[in-house]
């Protein structure tokens, strides 16, 4: 019979008490800011992605072609080793750690883990900005267009905040898989919060309690995230109070069927 | 930048508004415009009627450039709609170009296309700010004007969702009168609209029929009768009629035209 060490269990649950240990305290940091900086860099590269799809010019959606067909068809984790030790031993780009103001530091793999994060995401996103446009009726570009608006600013100021209605809620999805990703980052000891716990795991030997531990903290992070999406599209559905949003029941326990 | 004014065929006459010269339109292989000639004048209303399919939307389109021709040239207040000539060949214009010449065309659709995301008045001063660059002073001042004008004072901070059809078309007629145009295309403007708002609209057109170029497809007769200068029967991608309305309804020359209008008429 196992011995559950309920005090060390505890230990590393209870904020106070964990955060005692900079593997978790920045851990945890590293996790939250590396998501939020990889989605926004997903969406971006999403957009532009989108946009060379729908483009006229034919060398704008072969790159977006195969950008897609790489991004989506290796793993994630692959993408991420070759980024970092892979371009490391051919000296093309080694990632320097940035010291900012000599406080920061901002590790090479760190770096490289958000990049490849980022990027795969834009991967992804990029169907769902496209799946948004189209679901714009053609006639408002046309509109925009007979008022003398370029496609730039038809898109910017007509098509894409109607579109922000039919981005948003898998968006928000997306973002909730990325918290859970970035333990991916791992493999190339980029020290967020899976790797800490694999650390101290390493030294206490005691995996059930440490990653029963690590999984109430991202349980934490996702349920508190599913909130604030909550928040977000029900501000969406205010004006016109059209797009039905699931309860919070249904995005908890059952928001994955149909996810990637 | 392409010297745009001094195309070959350039009317020289200021008071035509549009000009269009063999123009030739197609649809994959679907021949819809065939060598389509028209001169609008300032101040001019020229109603197209014709059955559908017939290539009148589509002529209306070409003006804009929303829909490109295959031959042929259009002019708007002299300067050539969406193309420019480079050693003898046609080149189309940049989109930049494009749009400053659209800027000054306004466009009324069918199914009104007010941006839903904007209120009433935002979606009239959008265009103004963001492409003319007045000040938002001015643009709110000259967009509450046009609101008054089309008669929808009251609604300027409701969202299309909360207005009728009618209201609707009322209030993207104001739109593209906000970007002072010196032509206003209407593309079937009351087809999508309950019967008993087409007469809120149609009015509003009669009043601007008095001051501004228009051409209007439609199938309104009695607006017809009231407003137009002159009416175009169009079938088959051909100008099959080009008259006066009272000569038109009192004798068709062709016998399509009899036969559309003992249709339409009753």
């Amino acid at each position: 019979m196992y011995h559950f060490d309920w005090a060390l269990f505890w230990k590393y649950l209870w904020p106070v008490t964990a955060f005692q240990n900079p593997l978790v305290r920045y851990g945890l940091l590293v996790t939250i800011v590396v998501s939020i900086i990889a989605q926004v860099m997903g969406v971006i590269l999403g957009l532009f992605a989108a946009l060379a799809k729908m483009s006229k010019a034919a060398p704008l959606r072969w790159l977006e072609e195969a950008y897609i067909w790489f991004f989506r068809g290796t793993p994630l984790l692959v993408q991420m080793a070759l980024l970092y030790y892979g371009l490391g031993v051919t000296h093309i780009f080694n990632f320097p750690d940035w010291h900012i103001g000599g406080i920061i530091t901002i590790t090479g793999a760190i770096q490289a883990g958000v990049l490849a994060l980022g990027i795969n995401e834009g991967a992804y996103m990029a169907e769902i900005v496209r799946a948004g446009i189209e679901a714009v009726d053609a006639g408002q570009m046309e509109a925009a267009k007979s008022l003398g608006m370029t496609f730039g600013l038809a898109m910017r100021r007509i098509v894409l905040p109607q579109a922000a209605k039919v981005i948003i809620p898998p968006l928000g999805n997306e973002f909730n898989n990325m918290m859970k990703t970035t333990t991916l980052m791992t493999i190339i000891s980029a020290g967020e919060l899976f790797y800490g716990f694999e650390q101290i795991n390493a030294l206490l030997f005691k995996p059930f309690e440490l990653y029963l531990d690590a999984s109430i903290y991202y349980l934490v992070l996702t349920t508190i995230w599913s909130f604030i999406q909550a928040r977000i599209e029900a501000g969406l559905g205010e004006r016109k109070g059209n797009i039905k949003t699931p309860g919070m029941f249904e995005r908890l326990v059952g928001s994955r069927i149909g996810a990637r | 930048m392409a010297e745009i004014i001094s195309s070959p065929a350039a009317p020289t006459d200021t008071s035509v508004i549009v000009k269009a010269e063999k123009v030739n339109k197609y649809f994959g292989s679907l021949h819809v415009l065939k060598d389509i000639d028209l001169e609008v004048h300032k101040n001019e209303v020229v109603v197209i009627i014709g059955p559908s399919g017939s290539g009148k939307s589509t002529l209306l389109r070409c003006i804009n450039h929303l829909e490109k021709i295959n031959s042929g040239h259009i002019f708007v207040n002299g300067r050539m709609i969406g193309y420019y000539e480079k050693d003898g060949k046609l080149v189309e214009e940049s989109e930049k170009n494009i749009a400053r010449l659209r800027a000054d065309i306004g466009m009324v659709f069918q199914r009104f296309n007010l941006f839903p995301h904007l209120t009433a008045l935002e979606n009239i001063i959008e265009a103004p700010l963001n492409v003319r660059k007045t000040s938002r002073e001015q643009a709110e001042e000259d967009g509450i004007q046009l609101l008054a004008r089309v008669g929808l004072a009251e609604k300027r901070d409701q969202y299309p969702n909360q207005l009728s059809g009618g209201q609707q078309q009322r209030i993207a007629i104001a739109r593209a009168l906000a970007m002072k145009p010196s032509l206003m295309l209407f593309d079937e403007p009351t087809s999508a609209l309950d019967p008993e708002m087409i007469g809120e609209v149609l009015s509003v057109m009669e009043e601007l029929a008095k001051e501004i170029t228009m051409i209007v497809v439609s199938h309104e007769m009695g607006f017809a009768r009231a407003a137009a200068d002159r009416i175009l029967f169009v079938d088959e991608g051909v100008i099959i009629e080009d008259t006066t309305p009272d000569e038109l309804f009192a004798n068709p020359r062709e016998e399509r035209t009899k036969l559309f209008l003992s249709k339409i008429l009753n």
